[in-house]
């Protein structure tokens, strides 16, 4: 269970300004909201990447902001997270991005062999051909390439939660389809919690068992696909119904 | 008589009150120089204290993983190959100039009263206490020292060094440590073959170009050497391994801001690790010559 307590975050403006919410365990919770609202912020402070002015992250009841530089090691390698960019390491080929997602003693537990088998495992998961992608370096590859990679590195350590900061940005429709897809295959499947901070609204109404919005640094809505579909709050609206959204935006 | 008085004074208040009103801007337009400059101290000595307590924490970190048995190996050869190895010709190229250009000005000061076999020991000595470590020192900052604050700096703006901390890693040691200590690790030996490479140099460019024999430069050479020399040779090559990687990976640590960042971030490096070196090179003699 991951719980956020009273979230404050200030950079050059208040990003965060008092968010509290509780996502249960094995849930995916998608998090939409206009652009520059802390959606990002929010996330990165689930394993300490950020931290937070005032409040705490809980993950299963222990503190994060609180937590010594071992214990947080510890909790991010429960956690998977996918980034914005994909962050691949520029310096290693795809096989090696990937099998970094496997943690060192586990790896030398496991052995070569089953560290491949895990890694074509992920690959496959995630829709690409592993001996075909697995020799090549991230820059050889697409932005959706990349992206997909991304994802395989982070399910590849068989996190207990998952963490997507904007998954199919960038990626055209067939395959941001088939990453929501695969988000929710990979939810159903593990029972993994999950977090996606996305701007993809049919997505995430697709994958999400809640939706969050986020609007000015708090916490808006919060509710299933079906209560977001028919709230009434204009924003929310604008947010589920294109038409409605381009008649906020007309009067803005 | 009140209103008199009062008449009277009203002239004198007026000015008063205006002195009284104008006197802080006045205070404040003669001061504002030394203020200015006093905010610059503060600001300048606030950010020294705010690298060196941030370079002193990486430093103990590096230590750390070091002793409790965490650097990634494969890394550190990877770095000490690519500091090492691949600086060579660089490190050459310029120890043979250093070598030729301090015996050709030396040999052209000593041509009248001085004897000539002084030149060998004014070419070893310079090149051993100062020449060799310093321009290998130089040459490192320029070929590795930017490159790391360049390479960590991009990772930092492309979210790798955050990827980095959500697998679990800890980026000092697995990029800041291996570099560290290949520094460390490096540099000693850079330094030893560019004093040999430029004390060679030295000999042949007396031979042919000041018409000093060979053994005559050499027993110029023995006649003033102390074996201590090599000692403070190699002490400011440990010193400048250290620094150089030091000052480059707290650098590309602290970068922000995209590409123009790791701009900003490697110039600011560079330029740090030069004063560095030549502030901490200033330090030797009175520390380990007196």
């Amino acid at each position: 269970m991951i719980e956020y307590r009273d979230i404050h975050k200030t950079f050059d403006a208040p990003v965060l300004s008092g968010v509290s919410l509780t996502v249960p365990a094995g849930e995916t919770l998608a998090i939409v909201g206009p652009s520059g609202t802390g959606k990002s912020v929010l996330l990165k402070t689930t394993i300490g990447l950020i931290v937070p002015d005032q409040g705490d992250v809980l993950l299963d009841g222990e503190s994060v902001v609180s937590a010594s530089r071992e214990k947080l090691q510890e909790i991010r390698r429960r956690v998977g997270y996918v980034f914005q960019n994909a962050a691949l390491f520029d310096s290693m080929n795809v096989y090696e991005n990937v099998a970094y997602g496997i943690q060192d003693q586990i790896a030398k537990e496991l052995g070569r062999q089953e560290v491949l088998k895990r890694v074509v495992q992920a690959l496959e998961d995630v829709n690409l051909d592993p001996p075909a992608v697995m020799p090549k370096l991230p820059a050889e590859l697409s932005g959706g390439m990349r992206k997909r990679v991304g994802l395989a590195r982070a399910i590849v350590g068989r996190p207990e939660i998952l963490l997507y900061d904007e998954p199919v940005t960038g990626l055209d429709p067939i395959n941001a389809a088939a990453v929501d897809r695969l988000i929710k295959y990979i939810g159903d499947k593990t029972q993994v919690t999950s977090i996606v901070v996305t701007h993809d609204i049919e997505g995430a109404l697709l994958l999400a068992d809640r939706v969050g919005l986020l609007e000015g640094g708090k916490l808006r809505f919060i509710g299933t696909p079906q209560a977001f579909r028919s709230s009434t709050d204009p924003l929310v609206r604008a947010f589920a119904d294109r038409e409605a959204a381009a008649a906020a935006a007309a009067v803005m | 008589m009140a209103d008199a008085l009062s008449a009277a004074w009203r002239p004198l208040r007026l000015p008063m009150r205006c002195a009284t009103r104008k006197e802080p801007a006045i205070v404040e337009m003669l001061l504002s120089p030394f203020v200015a400059v006093v905010r610059g101290v503060n600001r300048v000595g606030e950010s020294i204290a705010v690298h060196a307590g941030e370079m002193g924490i990486l430093a103990w970190r590096v230590v750390s993983a070091l002793f409790r048995g965490k650097m990634p190996y494969r890394e550190f050869l990877t770095q000490a190959y690519s500091m090492g190895i691949q600086s060579l010709p660089l490190v050459c190229v310029t120890a043979i100039l250093s070598g030729v250009v301090t015996t050709q000005q030396g040999g052209y000061q000593f041509t009248s009263s001085i004897p000539l076999y002084v030149l060998g020991s004014v070419v070893t000595a310079g090149v051993v206490l100062e020449l060799g470590p310093v321009l290998t020192a130089i040459v490192m900052i320029g070929r590795v020292g930017a490159r790391i604050t360049a390479e960590i700096g991009t990772m930092q703006v492309s979210e790798q060094i955050d990827a980095l901390y959500s697998l679990g890693r800890d980026p000092i040691v697995v990029l800041g440590a291996p570099r560290i200590i290949a520094g460390l690790v490096t540099m000693p030996a850079l330094v030893a073959i560019a004093n040999v490479v430029g004390i060679f140099a030295g000999v042949v460019a007396a031979e042919l170009d000041v018409g000093l024999g060979r053994e005559s430069f050499l027993y110029g050479a023995r006649l003033f050497w102390h074996s201590y020399d090599l000692f403070y040779s190699i002490a400011k090559a440990v010193a400048f391994g250290f620094v150089i990687p030091l000052i480059s990976v707290h650098m590309g640590l602290r970068t922000r801001g995209g590409a123009e960042g790791v701009g900003r971030a490697t110039t600011a490096s560079v330029v740090f690790m030069i004063i560095a070196i030549l502030v901490s090179d200033a330090m030797f003699p009175p520390l380990f010559l007196d």
